[in-house]
This record gives C-alpha cells, structure tokens and sequence, in this order.
C-alpha cells in the first residue's frame, strides 16, 4: 500500500467504478467508493490529530476492510505504518513500538469509529535504530523472528510500485480478477494479493483470521465469490482440494513459503482445471525473487524454485566465499529490485545486506538458504546454512527457540529439534533436563514459552526429565540422537 | 459432567501430550496458548468430538474459544448434546 500512486489509483477506481467491490470480508461488500471515503475520513481525522509525522503510527495488523481503509488513510496523510501481527505479546509489541518510535497506536472497529492512544517514548531503547522517512517507506513491516523480537523491515514506496507491475504482467491480473487473500495482513504476501489487487481496482476476499483451518468455509469462499487468483502455503492447497473440490474459475496459483508435497500437488491438476501454478520463492526483505511455472501432471520429487525473476541477480556461493559459475550448490545471495533498503536496527545489517560478492553496484541479500543450480539454470532450494526450519510455513530459529526455553529458572538445559511432519512442514520438540530439586513439569515450561515466544514456535511436544542430555564426542546436545529416538518413540 | 471432562481429559493427553508429565494438567490450562493445540490440532479435535458425542461437522464450528481448554472442550459437547436433546 505502501505509495502514494495506490492512494492515486484508488481515488480513480472510486471515480471511474464507484460500486466495484474492492473488499468482501464476512459476507460483506465494501465498494471502492467506501473504502476511499472511509481513508479520506481516516486521513482528515489524522490531521485533526496532527501527530508527528516524522514518526510512524502504529497500526495492530487486524484483516478487516476498516483496518485497510485505515491504512490508506494514513498513508494519505503522510504518515508510515508499523503492522505487526496483533498476535505477538504485549511486551513484543511494546518493543517494536518503541524501537521504530511509534507515536501512537490506532485501532478501528467495525463501524469505522477511530481510537488512538500515545505511545510512550524511549529514546535509549530506539538507540541503534533508524528514523523512518515517511517519504521513501510507508509500510513496515516485521520478520517472523521465531524469539520475541522480529525486524522491521521498511517496504519502500518505490519498491512497491515496482512489485505491483511485476506481478500485474506476470500473472496478467486485471480489475476483473478476484484476488483471495489468505495469509495475515502483516505478510508479505499481502503486497500481492491485498495491496496490488487494490492498486489494480480488482475484488480482494479476505479470509478472516479465526476461519483460516476451515476446509468447507475456504472453498464456499472460493466459489461463492468465483475467485479468480490464490496464493499461499501448502497448507492452503491442502485444504482447498479437501473431498474433491473443484475451482474452475482460479486461473492463477501461486504457492510460496514452503515445499509443495509431490501428492498434494499431483492433485493440483484436478482439483483448479483452468489454472496456471507457479512455485513463487522470496523473503520479506527483498520480496520475490524466483519464478517456476510448475506442471503439476509433470512435478518431479522435488518442485524447483526456478529461475530469477526480471531484474533480480542471484549468486550462489561455495565455502571459501567464491561465487559459482554454472552449475553447483552454494548459499544464495540475491538483489532484487524490489527489496527493503535494510532492516530499521542498523548493527542487523551487517554481514546481511553485503555488496555485490562480483563486484557489481547492488547491494545483495544474504539469504542463509542453500541453493543448487542444475545446468539449465534451474534452482531448488536444498535447505539452510543454519538453524532455521519452517514450521507451518513461517520461518522458525530452533537454536532461538531453545535459548528461550534455557531462561526458565528450572531448566538446566534444553535442547529443540525439528522434525519432519507431513501437515506442518517441521514440528519442533524440545527435549529438557530440570535443575536438581525442581518440580518443572512440561506444562509449566509451555506456559513459560507461551509468554516468550510467538505461537508457532512453541514446541508441539516438550519432554522434561531428570537425566542429562545425550552428548556428542565435542561435549554438545546430541541434537542428532534427540532427534531419532523421537521419531523412533512416534512409530511404536 | 465430571465422566465427560474425564474423557475429554483422557482424548486430550493421549492424543496432544503423549509422554508428558501431565499431573498439575487443571480443566482450565490454555491448550491454545500454550501451544498443545495448534491450528491442525483444532480439526483433529472437531473430527474426534464430531464422531464420539455424534455431533454434526455442521454444527461445530471451528471457533478457538470452545476448545481452549479441557472444560470449554466439555461445556461444548455438553451444550451440543442439549440442544440436540
């Protein structure tokens, strides 16, 4: 949303097809006339509020056709957003408030009715940390750190602009598509099928955030309102193509964020007749970055994350640091021109957002993914150089997991290991040994992690005892031996 | 009442916390928060409650709330069964 040409795009939607629906969000209709009336309303009471405009506001990140106006209506007026996930703690939010000096939190309901509170400043804990330019970033947006800081990233107006007709011309979207948006308003996602669908004047279906495990409900959405363009996680595809169903009016599918199980998309075929899938690869940070149109009657064992996008360079890299030429495996570094000037904590980017390892003018994202590169010039994705997994498609430190875990007062040490699982991509078990004397119990230690951690990083199965845990001949968690007697113990 | 909440206890452990020590697990402990009880988990408990207390799919809807914890879990079946009754 994140440039003043949407705002100008969609005050022409609201003169050229007033009764278009921009939004439909639980049954309801707004029209693109609504929404530009309810932002300038948003926009003028910011004025009477004249807040600092130099810092940005803060708005909870709620999918609600109010919450977007809202947004608009800031932007309007000048001011960048900070939208982090309403789900986060009270303490994370606090922090990123104050670390992205955030004047006030805004809120709006149902009826359109505006509330505002201050935010209180604290110039010692924002050290460290960028002003925002309302001017060049409108929208920021966060990471999903799996521990209680994520980073905010600032998405660049022009940057944006850029995306938008990116994914216009690639996916041909026009003001006739139906755009499903399926994952929360904080992701990135929703720069394609929230905010480019409304810079486009096309239909946008926001699936609430309480119905997003709902099979029938999903796909009653789908075909009620004759959704033309999907996109999200496998799980989504999972639960589309439940008890058979069919989408005949899909016409574009993207799926992003994880691996696609070969099975699942074996069904694809079936289950979307009139539509193109594509296997679309990126990161917050730098936003898209690769492209493969997939056949899904053809998928191999493992489906491609393709080729580099127009403009983007991509470089693999061995050990030594060397960039690879033809053929390999290496970690990819990527500059895309769609990516985030940095994140707002200016120490994050170092050794992240690195020059050009060919010496070329960009500035490349060191994305900590392991890629090979076949001698067609298609890539996959092989995995990471650390300890990140997906866990329900949201990118997932194990090692920060378990330093949260290791805070508990009784924990003498924890180890957390992913393991593979057909549903969730990865599922996180935590394996931990009490302090002598202790009556720490796994309950306990989820409710402790309940109010460190977001929740998809909570381990799903948590095992405290007496006994030390397993070691490797260099003395460390024997994460590897964890691991295997879980998925042993899970067979029997 | 008590049978059922025993029950709902049992499926509970069983199923979301095999292996765990779960004697300080109270009727009110947040399954949601605490992360027992993910998204998938909450199909999996609507699919188990539908079969065992004959509840229609229909008429259970996937709402966090009812299933927050082993006692919303039986004051929903409970109500479920009344106004079937």
């Amino acid at each position: 949303m994140p440039s003043l040409r949407l705002c100008d795009a969609l005050a022409a939607h609201a003169r050229h097809r007033p009764e278009a629906a921009a939004l439909v969000w639980r049954g309801r209709r707004t029209t693109y006339r609504r929404l530009v009336d309810l932002a300038e309303e948003m926009a003028a009471a910011l004025d009477r509020l004249d807040l600092d405009r130099s810092r940005p506001l803060y708005v909870p990140a709620h999918k609600t056709p109010e919450t977007i106006a809202l947004l608009i209506g800031a932007f309007r007026a000048g001011y960048a957003v900070l939208t982090p996930s309403p789900g986060l703690g009270a303490a994370v939010l606090e922090t990123l408030t104050v670390q992205a000096r955030c004047s006030a939190v805004l809120t709006i309901d149902d009826r359109g009715a505006l509330h505002h509170d201050d935010v209180p400043q604290n110039e010692a804990a924002a050290r460290g940390f960028d002003a925002v330019d309302p001017t060049t970033a409108h929208l920021l947006l966060t990471t999903s750190g799996s521990t209680g800081t994520p980073k905010i990233v600032p998405i660049g107006a022009d940057a944006f602009d850029r995306f938008a007709a990116w994914a216009v011309e690639t996916f041909h979207l026009t003001e006739r598509d139906t755009l499903l948006s399926y994952a929360p308003l904080n992701f990135d996602l929703s720069l394609l099928d929230v905010w480019t669908g409304l810079r486009l004047g096309a239909a946008v279906v926001l699936v609430e955030e309480d119905s997003a495990t709902d099979a029938r409900h999903l796909r009653d959405l789908v075909a009620e309102h004759k959704v033309t363009f999907v996109q999200g996680v496998p799980m989504l595809y999972r639960l589309l193509t439940q008890d058979d169903a069919r989408h005949p009016h899909v016409r574009t599918a993207i799926f992003t964020g994880d691996a696609m199980p070969r099975p699942l998309l074996a069904r694809l075929g079936a289950a979307f007749p009139g539509a193109r899938f594509h296997n679309v690869f990126g990161c917050t940070e730098t936003n898209d970055s690769f492209l493969h149109d997939v056949d899904p009657a053809a998928a191999g064992e493992k489906t491609p994350i393709g080729r580099p996008l127009p403009g983007v360079r991509a470089l693999l890299l061995d050990d030594e640091g060397k960039v690879l030429d033809g053929p390999g495996t290496g970690e990819l570094f990527v500059t895309t021109p769609f990516q985030t000037a940095g994140y707002l904590q200016r120490e994050r980017n170092e050794g992240v957002f690195v020059p050009a390892p060919d010496g070329g003018p960009e500035v490349f994202y060191r994305t900590g993914d392991v890629v090979s590169r076949d001698a067609e010039g298609l890539h996959r994705l092989d995995g990471r150089t650390d300890f990140q997994v997906k866990v329900r498609g949201v990118r997932t430190n194990v090692q920060e997991v378990e330093n949260v875990l290791a805070t508990h007062p009784d924990v003498a040490e924890a180890a957390v290991v992913a393991l593979p699982d057909p549903e969730a991509g990865y599922r996180l078990h935590a394996q931990v040994t009490r302090r002598p004397g202790t009556a720490l119990t796994s309950l306990r230690l989820r409710t402790h992690s309940a109010a460190h951690l977001p929740r998809h990083a909570i381990p799903s199965s948590v095992q405290v005892g007496d006994t030390p845990l397993p070691r490797t001949a260099t003395g460390k968690p024997d994460r590897n031996l964890i691991k295997a007697l879980r998925q042993k113990g899970n067979h029997a | 009442m008590s049978t059922l909440t025993d029950e709902i206890r049992g499926y509970v452990v069983t199923e979301f916390l095999d292996g765990e020590d779960t004697s300080d697990l109270t009727t009110e402990f947040d399954l949601i928060d605490s992360g027992v009880v993910d998204s998938l988990g909450l199909v999996r408990i609507v699919s188990h409650l539908s079969g065992a207390y004959a509840i229609p799919v229909d008429d259970i809807p996937l709402k966090p709330e009812h299933f927050r914890s082993i006692g919303a879990i039986a004051a929903f079946v409970e109500n479920a069964n009344r106004a079937a009754a």
